[in-house]
C-alpha cells in the first residue's frame, strides 16, 4: 500500500519538523534565559520525591472525582430527560448554574461556604489522619476537593451523557420496551451501551479537562501537584522556572496519555460500528 | 381478544384516530389498508402502549393497555411488535438480539433462551448468522430475525407495521413467507401493508382506514371485489 506508506511518511516528517522547530524555539529561549537566570536544576529537581506525593494526590482526586461525576452525571442526564417537568427543571438549572461558574469560583463557594453551613469533613474528623496509598483521604481539603471538582464536572459530563442518549434513535428505546423491558432495563442493556460508544471521545476529553481542573485545588491549600510545586520555592532555592517546568512536566505525563486514547478511541468508534 | 373501542387520539391540534371500534379474535389475521398518514402505524402503537390514548378502551387478553403501568409491562410481554426499519439493538450479536428480553424480562435461564433462539434461527434458515451483528445482515435477513425476536417471548399476539416497506422486492418474499407460516399455525396478527397479495391470501378480514377512522372491513373477497367505501374503491384501483 504506498499510498498509506507515503501518507505515514508525510505525517511523520511534519511531527518531525515542528518538533525540531519547536526544540530550538525553547533552546533560543534558554540560551537567552541563561543571561540573566542562573539555572539550578540539579537541586530543583532534588525535591522530585515531593511532586511524587503531590502526583498521588492528584492523580487520586482526579480519579475518585472522575467516578463520582460519572454516576452523579448519568443520573442528571436521566433528570434532563425525565417525564416530570419539575425534574427537568432542577437538574436543568443545576447544569446550567453550574457550567456558567469559572471552577475556582465554585471551589471558593464550597471550601470557604458551604463547609461552614455543612461541615460534613467533621463527621470523618476522627479518621483525619488515615492516609491510604500517602494519601489522607479524610482530611477535609480532600473531601471538598472531590466534593467541589465533582459536582462541578457532573454538569459538564451530565451533558454529554445527554446528548449520547438522545444521539440513540427513540425507536431504540421502543424496540426495548415493545418486548416487555422496563424504563431502566431498556436503558441499561439497550440506549447506555450505545450512548457509551458516542460519547467516548468526548467523554475523555472531559477527563483531560478534570485532571487540568484539579490544579486549581491549591488555593484551599490542598497539596497536589500544583501546590507542590509552590511550596517548593523558598527564599534558600528561589528556582521558580525549574520548580514550574516541572510541574508542567508532570501534567503533560498525566494529560497527554488521556489526549493520546481519546484520540485513538474516536479514530476506532468512527470507523465502523465494530472490528471485532 | 384484542378489543378497541371507540378510541381517540391527536397529537396537538392533528386529530389521527377519530373513534375507533374494532376487535380481532384468536387466531384471527387482521391487515389493514389506508392511505399514507392515515393513523395505521398510530393505532397499532396505542394498542402496545407506545402512544397513551387520549380516549377510549384497548384491551389485550383482558389487559387492559391505557391502565396501571405494570399491567403494561405484563401485556407487551405477549404483544409481539415488527416494525418497518426492524430496531434490532446494533451492538448486540443476532443471539444476542433474540435472547435479551426472554432472560433479563422472563427471567429464563440463558442456556433455555440461547437453545430456544438456535432453534428459531434454524427455522428462518440462518443458524449460522447467530455470532454476527444485525449490519452484516441482509435486510430481508433482519426482518426476519426481528420477528423471531418478538417470538422468542412467545407472544399470543403479533403486530406489524410495514414490515416490508424498507425491503428490496428480491427479499420480501422472505419475510412475508415466514408471515404466513405464523398464520398457518393460528397466530393472532394485526398486519398493516401494502402488500394486497398477502392480504387477498393470509387474511381473514382487511379493514380500511382513511382519515382517522376505519371505513370498512370485510373478508378479503368481499373488500377487493365489491368495496363500498369510495375511498377503499380508489385505493384499490390505486394499488391493483
Ligand atoms: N409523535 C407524533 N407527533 C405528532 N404527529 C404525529 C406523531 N406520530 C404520527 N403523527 C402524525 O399522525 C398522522 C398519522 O400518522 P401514522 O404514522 O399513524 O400514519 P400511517 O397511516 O402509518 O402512515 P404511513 O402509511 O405513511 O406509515 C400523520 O399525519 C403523522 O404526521
Ligand atoms: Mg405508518
Amino acid at each position: 500500500m504506498p499510498g498509506l506508506f507515503s501518507r505515514y511518511l508525510k505525517y511523520g516528517w511534519r511531527f518531525f519538523s515542528a518538533t525540531a522547530l519547536l526544540v530550538l524555539i525553547l533552546w533560543l529561549v534558554y540560551i537567552s534565559l541563561e543571561q540573566t537566570y542562573i539555572f539550578h536544576w540539579n537541586q530543583a529537581l532534588r525535591s522530585l520525591h515531593n511532586y511524587n506525593q503531590g502526583l498521588k494526590i492528584t492523580l487520586s482526586i482526579s480519579l475518585i472525582s472522575m467516578f463520582v461525576s460519572l454516576g452523579l452525571g448519568i443520573i442528571i442526564a436521566m433528570g434532563r430527560l425525565s417525564r416530570w417537568t419539575i425534574v427537568r427543571d432542577l437538574s436543568g438549572v443545576f447544569v446550567h448554574s453550574l457550567r456558567n461558574l469559572p471552577f475556582i469560583v465554585v471551589v471558593l463557594l464550597f471550601y470557604f461556604g458551604l463547609r461552614q453551613a455543612f461541615p460534613i469533613d467533621r463527621l470523618f474528623s476522627p479518621w483525619r489522619r488515615v492516609e491510604i496509598w500517602g494519601v489522607p483521604i479524610f482530611d477535609g481539603r480532600f473531601i471538598w476537593g472531590v466534593l467541589a471538582l465533582s459536582i462541578f464536572e457532573a454538569s459538564f459530563i451530565a451533558e454529554i451523557f445527554r446528548g449520547g442518549i438522545q444521539a440513540i434513535h427513540k425507536e431504540q428505546g421502543e424496540a426495548a420496551r415493545s418486548l416487555g423491558m422496563s424504563y431502566f432495563q431498556s436503558m441499561r442493556y439497550v440506549i447506555l451501551p450505545q450512548a457509551f460508544r458516542v460519547i467516548i471521545p468526548p467523554l475523555t476529553n472531559e477527563l483531560v479537562a478534570l485532571v487540568k481542573e484539579s490544579s486549581l485545588l491549591f488555593i484551599i491549600s490542598l497539596e497536589e501537584l500544583t501546590q507542590t510545586a509552590r511550596l517548593q520555592y523558598s527564599t534558600g532555592r528561589p528556582f521558580v522556572f525549574e520548580y514550574y517546568t516541572i510541574l508542567a512536566a508532570y501534567y503533560l505525563m498525566l494529560t497527554i496519555p488521556l489526549s493520546i486514547l481519546s484520540h485513538f478511541l474516536e479514530r476506532r468508534l468512527a470507523v465502523g460500528d465494530r472490528n471485532r | 381478544m384484542i378489543e378497541i373501542v371507540e378510541v381517540h387520539k391527536w397529537f396537538g391540534r392533528l386529530y389521527v384516530l377519530q373513534g375507533i371500534n374494532l376487535q380481532v379474535d384468536e387466531r384471527e389475521v387482521l391487515v389493514i389498508a389506508g392511505a399514507s398518514g392515515s393513523g395505521k402505524s398510530t393505532l397499532l402503537r396505542c394498542v402496545n402502549g407506545l402512544e397513551k390514548i387520549q380516549r377510549g378502551q384497548i384491551t389485550v387478553n383482558g389487559i387492559s393497555i391505557q391502565d396501571s403501568k405494570s399491567n403494561l409491562n405484563r401485556a407487551r410481554q405477549q404483544i409481539g411488535i415488527v416494525f418497518q426499519n426492524y430496531n434490532l439493538f446494533p451492538h448486540m450479536t443476532v443471539l444476542k438480539n433474540i435472547t435479551i428480553a426472554p432472560v433479563k424480562v422472563k427471567r429464563m435461564r440463558t442456556e433455555e433462551a440461547k437453545k430456544r433462539a438456535m432453534h428459531l434461527l434454524e427455522r428462518i434458515g440462518i443458524p449460522e448468522k447467530a455470532k454476527s451483528y444485525p449490519e452484516q445482515l441482509s435486510g430481508g435477513q433482519r426482518q426476519r430475525v426481528s420477528i423471531v425476536r418478538a417470538l422468542a417471548m412467545e407472544p399470543t399476539v403479533m403486530l406489524f407495521d410495514e414490515p416490508t416497506s424498507a425491503l428490496d422486492p428480491e427479499m420480501i418474499k422472505e419475510v412475508l413467507d415466514l408471515m404466513k407460516e405464523l398464520a398457518q399455525e393460528k397466530m393472532t396478527m394485526i398486519v398493516v401493508t401494502h402488500e394486497m397479495g398477502f392480504a387477498r391470501e393470509v387474511a381473514d378480514r382487511v379493514a380500511f382506514m382513511a382519515d382517522g377512522q376505519i371505513v370498512e372491513v370485510a373478508p378479503p373477497a368481499q373488500f377487493f371485489e365489491h368495496p363500498q367505501d369510495e375511498r377503499a374503491r380508489r385505493f384499490i384501483e390505486q394499488i391493483l
